[in-house]
């Protein structure tokens, strides 16, 4: 079923907004919203099962102590945010929920959720943590288990043309992204990376076709921009989950310009498509799982991860890299002094802003940025 | 022409006034609740004393925490960049910048040109700057400015293993309670300022000269346990609380001029 008749300009990367519309089409439809945090468990498959994908994303600098009594002092700011945000009810649209193994904290966040708050569906999505021929097997006979338990919730079969039909699917706004993304190659972009950051997180939240026509009308929009005059810095983002665009709105407020990212909700999803393969799983498997550079998975010396930054940013012309790193986020604190030395050797600045999922004190945060910025 | 930055930073707001690439006048004023006000209050005492208006001054670059407040500002520039042109200006050899000021500290790397290729500041609170010391100050009893000759005549470095401003006062108040004496007390601070510091340093690396800035340069124990944790000789300058605001008025003229 679709959902044509509702003009897809009321969605951006506003999380009120987004739900309002997953609520709307919910009703309009009946079908069930299962919402996934990380990508490991593809809303490919859940959209296949007849489900309504939804990407969970938090509120930087919300009040989390409605999350204290059910979580740890060590857990991150980010899962308090959202466990703050499930115990305020802010996700009770959802009817099911699954969360993938990518990291300790958001496993112990599903525990917690599901302890307390049982949901009609849940399932513990299981990642290994590296990436060998049996690593790789494991990883797509978990798909197989995922589409199982999908198929026994909403009843419906997930026979591989299905599942190969929604990967085409997906794509094709893939390539509407990757035209967009091309877009920010101009000096300086007529595109803020905030606007294009805003339409990436409403495709984690809407329907597939429901984004489609999003990216569309925006495409066109777009298209008539006149081009700007001046020259700005080129800031490329790397880091923690980002779900919100208040740190690509302080860079372009601050006289940047964001024009390429590595975060888990910007270009790794979206910049390649899912290879269409005879079996789909093979193809699911490569770009979520081989191919998908978050630093929760190990690929022994020589980081190629690294490698994949540092293409992007030639590929962008970047003149600096800004991380961002939630306060105990290990996959990523790991990482930062080796990525600060490399990036060194090749010539790229780096700064990194510690935060607790909050942007605040903005003051500092800012301060830090625009000195960042006035170094080029 | 005259050119004019202002620095409006949580304990103290400086002006220096420049022509041609001299400083022909400066003011320090303390910075109060009201950083507006403290921008004009400092600014107008220096333009008096130079015996100018505001409306003479050309070009006018602000910097500082408080920098978004100033009206009569023609461009902001960051505490960073201001404070490593302003030690160039001083000694054009100083690659690596140390400033302590009132609520933060940094370390700026500079290139033989004297632009910012670096920088790490410290983590959202006040440990090791200049409030962490005037909090010690009053613990101890003491003067502001007279806590680094206290530490002078300590005997031995009492180890103070709390970074934060509120649980160092209370290891410090429970030290006094414990009978050690004021003197060793207070050496163990400025040890602690100085690793902590020597830590920051770290992170972007060393390079020789270097130059402290900001009010924390001013007290010389602070500046000697830095100079013995980092095994070099520390530059400071006449006036070290000026270098942003020098900075900025400096920036100001090269901006003006180009």
């Amino acid at each position: 079923m679709t959902v044509n008749d509702q003009p897809a300009n009321n969605v951006n990367g506003s999380t009120e907004l987004n739900e309002d519309e997953i609520r709307r089409i919910k009703t309009k439809t009946g079908k069930p919203v299962i919402g996934y945090i990380c990508c490991f468990a593809p809303p490919e498959i859940i959209s296949a099962a007849g489900a309504i994908p939804y990407r969970i994303t938090g509120k930087p600098g919300k009040d989390t102590s409605s999350a204290d009594a059910y979580s740890e002092p060590y857990g991150c700011t980010y899962v308090r945010n959202i466990l703050a945000r499930a115990v305020e009810g802010k996700y009770d649209f959802l009817d099911g929920l699954v969360i993938s193994h990518s990291c300790d904290m958001v496993q112990r966040l599903y525990g917690i959720w599901t302890y307390y708050h049982p949901l009609p569906y849940s399932y513990l999505f299981n990642v290994p943590h590296q990436l060998t021929p049996w690593a790789q097997r494991f990883y797509k006979r978990e798909l197989g288990f995922f589409r199982e338990s999908l198929e026994k919730f909403t009843g419906q079969d997930v026979p591989d043309q299905k599942l190969s039909n929604e990967i085409i699917s997906y794509n094709k706004n893939r390539d509407i992204i990757r035209r967009l993304l091309k877009q920010r190659k101009e000096k300086p972009p007529r595109l803020e990376g905030s606007e294009i950051f805003e339409l990436l997180l409403a495709g984690g939240t809407l329907p597939v076709d429901s984004f489609n026509r999003l990216l569309s009308e925006k495409e066109v929009q777009f298209a008539s921009r006149r081009p700007v005059n001046g020259n700005k810095p080129r800031i490329m983002i790397w880091g923690s989950i980002i779900d919100d665009p208040a740190l690509f709105k302080i860079i372009e407020e601050a006289g940047g310009a964001v024009v390429a990212d590595d975060t888990c909700i910007g270009f790794r999803v979206w910049e390649k498509d899912i290879p269409v393969t005879a079996d789909p799983y093979d193809g699911l498997t490569e770009h979520y799982f081989v191919n998908f550079q978050c630093p929760r998975t190990d690929r022994g010396p020589g980081i190629k991860r690294f490698d994949y930054l540092l293409e992007r940013a030639r590929e962008y012309d970047v003149d600096g890299i800004v991380g961002y790193c939630i306060s105990f986020c290990d996959p990523h604190k790991f990482d930062y002094p080796d990525l600060r030395d490399y990036l060194k050797k090749e010539g790229l600045p780096m700064l990194l802003i510690d935060d607790n999922y909050s942007f605040e004190p903005e003051e500092a945060i800012k301060t830090r940025l625009q000195a960042f910025l006035e170094m080029f | 022409m005259p050119f004019a930055g202002i620095d409006i930073g949580s304990l103290t707001a400086e002006a220096v006034i420049v022509d041609q690439g001299e400083i022909i006048q400066y003011t320090i004023c303390s910075t109060g609740s009201n950083s507006r006000k403290a921008a004009d209050k400092v600014m107008k005492l220096a333009l008096q004393r130079a015996g100018l208006v505001l409306a003479d001054i050309e070009y006018l670059v602000a910097t500082g925490y408080g920098r978004v407040n100033i009206e009569f500002a023609d461009k902001r520039i960051t505490e960073i960049t201001c404070h490593g042109r302003g030690a160039y200006f001083w000694n054009p050899e100083v690659r690596t910048v140390i400033d302590i000021g009132g609520q933060d500290s940094k370390v700026i790397r500079l290139n033989d040109k004297g632009r910012v290729v670096d920088f790490a500041m410290n983590d959202k609170c006040a440990a090791g700057t200049g409030r962490f010391l005037e909090v010690m100050a009053h613990a101890l009893e003491v003067e502001l400015a007279g806590l680094s000759e206290l530490s002078d005549k300590a005997i031995n470095a009492v180890s103070i293993s709390s970074m934060c401003t509120v649980f160092a006062e209370s290891e410090v108040v429970s030290l006094i309670a414990r009978g050690l004496p004021r003197e060793d007390i207070a050496r163990g601070l400025h040890q602690s300022i100085a690793e902590r510091t020597a830590g920051l340093v770290k992170r972007v690396g060393l390079e020789e000269r270097v130059m402290m800035t900001g009010g924390v340069a001013c007290n010389s124990a602070v500046v000697r346990a830095l100079n013995e944790k980092l095994n070099t000789l520390i530059i400071i300058p006449s006036e070290p609380q000026i270098a942003g605001a020098l900075g900025a008025a400096l920036l100001a003229e090269e901006e003006f001029t180009s």
